[in-house]
């Protein structure tokens, strides 16, 4: 299982990735999430602006399987929403960590960035 | 317990992934769902549906058995050919179980019966024979090439013609084959001995039939428009309100379950099965309401994305009085999508 290094990881199997701005992060679902998800063909993305609180649900991933709950993994502000998904939501699948990103989010308390597992908690919780 | 196909290790090996169904240990996908719906569309791939139960019956009274016990006129046919039908509740005209029958060519009375995974118990109480379906694995080539390229490297099945059934030997070993399948495209069915199972799918899989799994399958029968034990067909559910009345011989003498459904025939249908085709790519979803403007008129039995139209589709029970082309609606989980009543099937 793909599991970069400096990304920031969820219980409910999302990775955030902070951006250079330092107050802002990127979204997405694991590797692990893709593949028990299965192909992805809709994707529910929350509206830009909307404000969001951890764990709570922003939107819906939908595969031919399932469907699967999207979680802001921090509270704040939803700045960016990765609107190639829309037409071709199997980005998620090809490129979890890269093309496939969900949203932005503009945090209004970055130390909840600091209580999400690195890599290797991750790794636990998967192989668990 | 769980059952294993013969083709069990074949599959982890190939990195499948497995899933519980009808107490079977089976494949999802392989390569994924989609990759395989489109590969069976435009080419060829192979199912393991060893989970179908297979229950032959043979001596003197089978076919007076079958015949007095499944809506459908075995006289329609002979030996040699396949036949679609249903077995009933006799109370009610509940669809017990949709089954292919396959009638062994040169024989007046050996007929193989395939109920789904789970309802082989229901089908041997209401017919007796015996269940060989430890026995054998069954392997479902399909798609537009699947005669050509099974003919590479197997020719005597890939001759055996739709609905037909044939008699062929693969490695010394008798094999049943029937022009049958589950996907809207053509294909056959290999019934063939557990030990001879996986040499048969290597041969297959080096002709470049891809493998396939239940999630595919899934979405070929609902692209194909063909309904699912469980979820078109079941308790509560008559042949007549799945829109399959070909499948029932009235004019026979007797089957089970043909005076309860003279009695629905005279009362008037409640609900019939219809296709809706939804705007976007959302899936609508199994027990999601159908609505036409305020009133809710039925409910989706099976939806999902339809991988060739890209966009959603389901079967859905509904109002007698919606017809062909009017516009509804299906909620999903409170989002309104637009439907349009379609034909089946869908593509």
């Amino acid at each position: 299982m793909n599991l970069p290094e400096e990304l920031s990881y969820s219980a409910e199997h999302e990775w955030a990735r902070r951006l250079d701005d330092g107050s802002t992060i990127r979204v997405g679902i694991t590797d692990y999430a893709q593949d028990a998800l299965g192909d992805v063909v809709y994707v529910d993305l929350p509206e830009t602006g909307t404000a969001v609180t951890a764990a709570e649900s922003v939107g819906e991933l939908e595969s031919t399987k399932s469907v699967s709950e999207m979680y802001a993994p921090v509270s704040g502000t939803v700045v960016a929403v990765n609107e190639a998904l829309v037409d071709n939501p199997a980005l998620l699948n090809e490129d979890p960590y890269g093309e496939g990103w969900l949203c932005e989010i503009e945090m209004s308390d970055a130390s909840e960035l600091d209580a999400l597992m690195d890599a290797a908690a991750y790794r636990a919780l998967t192989e668990g | 317990m769980t059952n294993r196909s013969p083709l069990d290790l074949v599959h982890r090996q190939l990195g499948a992934k497995m899933v519980p169904f009808g107490g079977w240990d089976m494949p999802l996908e392989y390569s994924g769902t989609i990759d395989e719906h489109l590969a069976c569309r435009s080419g060829a791939v192979m199912f393991d549906v060893s989970h179908l139960g297979t229950v032959r019956l043979s001596g003197a009274d089978a076919f007076d058995v079958l015949q007095s016990s499944l809506t459908n006129d075995l006289n329609k046919i002979e030996p040699g050919r396949a036949q679609y039908t249903h077995l009933l509740d006799e109370a009610d005209g509940s669809v017990l179980d949709d089954i292919i029958v396959w009638w062994h060519p040169g024989e007046d009375s050996v007929f193989d019966v395939m109920p789904n995974a789970s309802n082989t118990d229901r089908v041997t109480d209401a017919i007796g024979g015996t269940d060989i379906t430890a026995t054998r694995a069954v392997i479902a080539v399909q798609g537009p090439d699947a005669r050509e390229l099974v003919g590479g490297v197997f020719a005597e099945a890939s001759a055996v013609g739709r609905f037909k059934v044939g008699l062929c030997t693969w490695n010394d070993m008798p094999v049943v084959v029937a022009g049958t399948g589950y996907t809207g495209e053509p294909g056959i069915e290999i019934a063939v001995p557990s030990d001879a199972a996986p040499s048969l799918w290597e041969a297959l899989a080096g002709a470049g039939i891809r493998p396939a799994g239940l999630g595919a399958r899934d979405t070929l029968r609902l692209e194909a428009g063909l309904p699912l034990h469980g979820h078109e067909l079941g308790p509560g559910i008559t042949p007549l309100q799945a829109g399959l009345s070909w499948v029932v011989a009235f004019d026979k003498p007797a089957f089970r379950g043909r005076q309860a459904l003279l009695d629905e025939r005279e009362r008037g249908l409640h609900r019939r099965l219809r296709g809706v085709t939804t705007a976007g790519r959302r899936p609508p979803r199994t027990g999601c309401a159908v609505f036409a403007g305020d009133a809710k008129v039925g409910s989706v039995t099976s939806g999902n994305f339809s991988p060739i139209l890209e966009h959603g589709i389901a079967l859905a029970f509904v109002d007698p009085a919606i017809a062909l082309g009017d516009s509804v609606e299906i909620d999903v989980r409170g989002s309104r999508l637009a439907g349009t009543v379609v034909k089946l099937p869908f593509v």
